[in-house]
């Protein structure tokens, strides 16, 4: 049904980021509440239309911009981290010299640039919503400008990210000349219509598309910025960067590349490279987060490589694991960037290992929790990143893709040992400094319990949110 | 069973009532230490009477799983579905049985976050149980894998000097192994989706399938893989000593005791009966690593400064024995290796529960620095020497019944590795007793009097387990009986899915109990045989 509704949810946030932004400047009183509101209150609207659009396949803008059951999924998990990562804010931000309004309005940017992506069937709209979250995201990145790390980071993200969005716009140039068709289902149709192979040209176009992609979501080689990023903005944000964008890329890269299997010839072989990507996004994250003695910094690696298992969802062919996955990561990955944003005090943040240390003793409830998240991440059962690894590595492995699975349960082993090293610093060793805690900080306390509510319930009952998904699926194909 | 049990999901509430209890545990203040003690052993004690339950309740006529629970879970075959049968129903008792001896031997052990120790023990005492309940493979991987945190808890906060290093090793080691096996639930599961077009991980529908001898084989290897760590089969071994070693009293005594069994018992409810080809022509193969197993876990032991270690030895050794006779693939081999679990996980654990008591009077571990120590605790030396004997296998206790039916079964399938294997009676016998006279007898080594003979708590953990001790050795009929027709369901199921050849031997030489119809005529009168 193509109607203005369409716009709803998209109109609210971005309403409500100009909003947040308009009360920071011009409100006389420097009172950031008024502008979480407002954020808040956009979020609660957009996630209200979102619910209200289920099953009705709104679009407009000639079917560009098309609420299918896939995009109002992902639309809703990113309403849903946003005010995670808004709660976490509240008491975070003030203390660290963040400006809170304009957290505010940048995320919603961010999250309007995200619904974007996911909503549309035309390239361009993608990448203009690609671009929207982008810069969204090298200012959210920078927030913090007296520090050095925030500022390098923000650098560092907007360089790559700029590189990333050259590349997309020439495989776009490459793409439109071969096919003279922007739409994602074209780039892989040949010039005698959907069924013809298509041609070299166009998948070479589509390839430099998906690195573009790849930039964004961090899969090896194209990740060099992300542990830097990831460390250096201020931890609610960096919770929303290693969710929200990745989510976005690939649920892109899943719309474009799933009918590729069985089309033989050029794009089975960009698929082996996706599968090629996905192994070595695995294996260098987890690799390299077992050397760190940050947590913080391990888990921007330990983010990486959470990308290359997602990948094999988009190699496997399975949405319903996708998302499913997606969505348990949102819980597990903002439950553990909660903590550690508890752990912090004013000014410098503490979460080097030995900050750690004794935190089982000191503060049993953060500890108990922070574990309980790092075992769903190493996918141990019966957290809900058990189930989500369970999905999409046995998708894989009934697609034919067995090595696959090896691989990645592999580096699953070399996860666990690094995830098991923090739990080591929190309940086997010694307190050696007293921890500084933000105690007063009711908001990021009921996040951190939602997304423990959220790890342990889909990982003990996810029936209803899997039949959702599974419908969501079924309508799209 | 009877019209009593037949409506409560017994198993479940066996399985999950620890679990319960460790969630209750975490409303009880931390500092009440008498509280949190009291409702934990409470829990385990309630726990294992509700485990006699079953025992009674179990018929074990059929040689099917019974009181089975089944419900849907996750939906396409990821489902609910828990029984006992004769294989594990004993190792469901001894998991509930030893829990409690293994908390109330804590009591002055640990005296550091006891509320997170109890806690801990209790979800390991579920996740023990769920493994050997589960009918689903699904459901079992869950227990396998969510069991090894409760350990890694136990061994990396109440451990040793090197408890972080032994922990790390131990969940890694397992863990390797059994993401391995995960893959191979995978491929099963697509396989049965390819040929019946639903989905499906029971056991008992994955049994159904025939698959090509390849895929067999990597199959079993993956399995084969996690189970033979878990048991520990040479040369997988070596987190073993180190987890034992490290571990505080109650964590070696499950860790011996039951969680071990979890690999043999992996192989004698998935690894041979979903793929018997690929089992029958590895047998050779693990037989022999088996072998090398007990010769070298014997030897092993011999050598050992630190008394842990040396049952740590000796459990490689008996181990290695109960493989030996699983890979013998006959009925009076597995009845052995069943009845062999039992008794190593009892005389294993009490030597650990021994150890423990001498350890927390003297702080030292070292044989070197016992001697003499009868003198002064005469009940425990009295004790001590029972257990040992059980556990080398002296007649009249029961560590003579496992052995021995073990043997026999053995023999019949092959004469050269049940010769090498029965040098475990006498290496056993060797270091088992050279130990006893290095630390109860000769000259007393004690000039602080330190050694208080056993008081009445410790008293209560190791009495029940010597009865038990004497009653498995002396009736071993009354647990023979309730395994028989699953033994024999089991081997008969490998028979008709292997035509080719069972064992590695000509097929003729395969001993087959008197044919059984229905009733368990034909094992009792083996049994009858093995009990005079």
């Amino acid at each position: 049904m193509t109607t203005f509704m369409a716009l709803a949810p998209l109109l609210a946030v971005v309403s409500g980021a100009l909003a947040a932004l308009l009360f920071e400047a011009f409100l006389k009183r420097k009172d950031h509440g008024v502008s979480a509101m407002a954020a808040i209150i956009s979020l609660f609207t957009a996630g209200f239309l979102i619910v209200r659009s289920w099953g009705l396949e709104l679009a407009y803008f000639g079917g560009r911009l098309a609420l299918d059951p896939l995009a109002l999924l992902l639309m809703a998990v990113f309403v849903l981290i946003a005010t995670f990562v808004l709660l976490m804010s509240l008491e975070y931000a003030p203390r660290r010299d963040i400006n809170l309004g304009q957290l505010c309005g940048l995320l919603l940017l961010a999250v309007s640039g995200l619904m974007i992506m996911v909503s549309s069937t035309d390239w361009l709209v993608v990448f203009l919503g690609l671009e929207v979250l982008s810069v969204a995201s090298y200012a959210l990145t920078g927030i913090r400008r007296n520090d050095w790390a925030s500022s390098e980071a923000a650098a560092k993200y907007f360089l790559m990210g700029s590189f990333a969005g050259a590349f997309f716009v020439f495989g776009l140039a490459i793409l439109f000349g071969a096919t003279g068709d922007l739409s994602l289902a074209a780039s892989l149709s040949g010039p005698g219509g959907p069924a013809g192979s298509p041609s070299l040209a166009s998948v070479f176009g589509l390839g430099l598309i998906v690195v573009a992609l790849f930039f964004k979501i961090a899969i090896v080689p194209f990740h060099m910025w992300a542990p830097d990023v990831y460390q250096g903005a201020p931890t609610p944000v960096t919770a929303f960067l290693t969710i929200a964008p990745k989510a976005a890329g690939l649920v892109v890269l899943f719309r474009v590349l799933t009918p590729l299997p069985g089309r033989g010839g050029t794009p089975s072989l960009l698929m082996q490279a996706v599968a090629v990507a996905a192994v070595l996004t695995m294996f260098v994250g987890n690799l390299a987060a077992l050397r760190q003695k940050d947590v913080k910094r391990l888990l921007a690696y330990s983010a990486i490589a959470h990308s290359g298992y997602l990948l094999v969802a988009v190699v496997a062919g399975d949405g319903t694991g996708l998302v499913f996955y997606l969505i348990v990561y949102m819980f597990m990955n903002a439950g553990a960037f909660g903590v550690l944003a508890a752990l912090s005090g004013r000014g410098e943040e503490h979460t080097w290992f030995a900050d750690l240390a004794g935190l089982g003793r000191q503060h049993p409830w953060l500890a108990a929790s922070l574990a309980i998240f790092l075992l769903s991440l190493a996918g141990i059962p019966p957290t809900a990143g058990f189930l989500a690894k369970f999905y999409i590595f046995s998708a894989a492995v009934a697609q034919g893709h067995v090595l696959l699975a090896v691989a990645a349960v592999l580096a699953s082993l070399i996860a666990a040992a690094y995830y098991l090293k923090v739990i080591v610093a929190m309940y086997m060793q010694d307190a050696e400094l007293e921890p500084v805690l933000d105690r007063e900080n009711p908001a990021l306390h009921l996040v951190i319990f939602l997304c423990l509510f959220g790890v342990v319930q889909l990982g003990l009952w996810p029936g209803n949110l899997l039949t959702l998904i599974r419908q969501a699926f079924i309508a799209l194909f | 069973m009877n019209a009593m049990t037949a409506n409560i999901p017994l198993v479940s509430i066996v399985t999950f009532l620890p679990l319960a209890g460790a969630l209750l545990l975490i409303f009880v203040r931390g500092e009440s230490v008498r509280a949190v003690r009291a409702v934990a052993l409470a829990v385990s004690l309630l726990t294992f009477g509700l485990s006699l339950l079953l025992f009674f309740g179990f018929d074990g006529k059929s040689g099917l799983p019974e009181l089975v629970e089944h419900a849907p879970w996750l939906g396409r075959g990821l489902d609910y579905h828990v029984g006992v049968d004769g294989i594990s129903l004993f190792l469901v008792l001894l998991a509930a049985f030893l829990t409690p001896l293994a908390l109330l031997s804590s009591w002055r052990a640990v005296d550091d976050r006891v509320k997170e120790f109890s806690f801990f023990m209790l979800v390991l005492e579920t996740g023990m149980i769920g493994v050997f309940v589960s009918l689903n493979l699904f459901l079992f991987y869950v227990f396998w894998e969510a069991m090894l945190i409760p350990m890694y808890f136990i061994i990396g906060i109440w451990g040793g000097r090197r408890r972080i290093y032994a922990t790390m090793k131990f969940v890694l080691f397992t863990m390797f192994g059994s993401l391995l096996m995960l893959v191979g639930i995978f491929v099963l599961y697509s396989a049965y989706h390819r040929v019946t077009g639903g989905f499906s991980l029971a056991i008992s529908d994955l049994a159904g399938l025939s698959l090509s001898p390849a895929l067999q084989t990597w199959l079993f290897l993956a399995f084969g893989l996690a189970f033979a760590v878990k048991v520990p089969l040479f040369p997988l071994h070596t987190w073993l000593p180190d987890a034992h070693v490290e571990a505080p009293t109650a964590g070696s005594v499950l860790l011996a005791a039951v969680l071990l069994k979890m690999g043999a018992y992996g192989f004698l409810r998935l690894g041979i009966p979903l793929f018997p080809q690929a089992a029958a022509s590895f047998a050779p193969a693990l037989s022999i690593l088996a072998v090398v197993g007990i010769v070298y876990g014997g030897l092993m032991a011999l050598v050992q400064k630190d008394m842990k270690s040396l049952v740590a030895y000796s459990s490689v050794s008996h181990m290695g024995l109960v493989m030996l006779a699983v890979f013998s693939l006959n009925f009076v081999a597995t009845e052995g290796a069943l009845y062999q679990m039992l008794s190593h996980g009892l005389s294993t654990g009490a030597l650990f529960l021994c150890v423990g008591i001498l350890y927390e009077r003297t702080h030292t571990r070292l044989i070197k620095d016992y001697g003499g120590a009868a003198a002064r605790m005469p009940v425990f030396a009295a004790i001590f020497l029972v257990v040992l004997l059980a556990s080398a296998g002296l007649p009249g206790l029961n560590g003579f019944v496992g052995e021995i039916l073990c043997f026999f079964g053995i023999f019949t399938s092959n004469k050269v590795l049940a010769a090498l294997g029965v040098s475990t009676v006498i290496l056993s016998a060797a270091y088992l007793l050279w130990l006893y006279r290095r630390v109860m007898h000769g000259p007393l080594k004690d000039p602080d009097s330190l050694l208080r003979d056993v008081d009445r708590r410790e008293l209560a953990c190791l009495v029940p387990i010597v009865l038990l001790i004497f009653l498995m050795g002396l009736f071993p009929g009354t647990v023979l009986r309730k395994m028989d027709a699953s033994v024999s369901r089991y081997l008969d199921s490998l028979r008709t899915k292997a035509p080719v050849s069972l064992t590695w031997k000509p097929a003729a030489r395969i001993a087959r109990p008197a044919r059984i119809s229905g009733d368990t005529a034909g094992p009792a009168h083996l049994v009858g045989e093995t009990e005079r």
